[in-house]
């Protein structure tokens, strides 16, 4: 067989085969199938500006944490004499009554 | 009905006709895609994918050309996009077809040369410019016209002739 032989011969033997007869089927319930929404691409700016944003909270609050200075003395003692709080006298029957 | 006819249709959102359209085109898509892919289940896919793109890009179709060119030129955009992308895959299929060909009244000596014999005419067919391989698809799978075929490429009927004869000549010499 002569090579242009061959290849009609595969052509045809191609041509011949037949698609799946459920072919129109599938594709009907591929399109009637609900499309998912379809996602939305966020900006390189955007995202940019978030990572920047979440960055300079970041750094404010370890700067603020950073600058804190403790001025309490562990030298200093309050003295608070309780009884002074309220007074008690105040209630003192005999003197109120 | 007319494709025309259809399409007012499918554009007045009735589905029912797009399946009459797509029954009245499909052997044709799958054929040619069986040109490019050689594989019933890749072409069942890519012919798939067709027509939901068809459906989804009909309403941008105004009819300057007639249909069947709208959808061949769809049709082998889609099945060179598949074959430039699965380039790999190919091999592994073409091996797995020669093993899996459902058996005949042929001798399995006879079998395997027959298979290892269209694995090299389907190499050859694969191995053609992008142009030469359209064309000659075109021709002898859809026995289009050399002016159907010229629409579709958008170029003139001279250039499609001088495609298929290279085409032709490209085959002879890699085969021979």
């Amino acid at each position: 067989m002569k090579t242009e032989q061959y290849i009609d011969d595969l052509i045809r033997r191609e041509k011949q085969t037949a698609p799946n007869p459920f072919l129109s089927t599938r594709v009907m319930a591929e399109i009637e199938k609900p499309q998912r929404p379809e996602i939305k691409r966020i900006p390189v700016w955007q995202a940019f500006a978030v990572a920047a944003g979440i960055a300079a909270v970041a750094f404010l609050g370890i700067s603020a944490g950073n600058s804190y200075i403790d001025n309490s003395s562990s030298e200093t003692v309050i003295n608070i004499n309780d009884s002074q709080i309220e007074n008690l006298e105040y209630y003192n029957f005999d003197n109120y009554e | 009905m007319s494709d025309e006819q259809l399409i007012y249709k499918i554009n007045s959102s009735d589905p029912s006709a797009f399946k009459m359209l797509m029954e009245k085109y499909q052997l044709q898509v799958f054929r040619t895609v069986m040109g490019f892919v050689h594989s019933k289940e890749d072409a069942e896919d890519i012919t798939q994918d067709i027509f939901v793109k068809v459906y989804q890009s009909l309403a941008s179709f105004k009819g300057e050309s007639e249909f069947s060119t709208w959808l061949y030129r769809i049709t082998v955009n889609m099945s060179i996009n598949f074959v430039n992308r699965n380039r790999k895959n190919r091999l592994l299929q073409s091996l797995e077809d020669i093993f899996t060909k459902p058996g005949n009244e042929k001798t399995p000596l006879e079998q395997l040369e027959e298979s290892e014999r269209d694995r090299r005419i389907q190499k050859a067919i694969d191995s053609l410019t992008e142009r030469q391989r359209m064309a000659f698809i075109l021709s002898k799978y859809e026995e289009l016209s050399q002016k159907t075929i010229a629409s579709v490429m958008n170029t003139s009927e001279g250039a499609v002739e001088q495609l298929l004869q290279r085409a032709k000549n490209n085959l002879q010499r890699k085969l021979s």
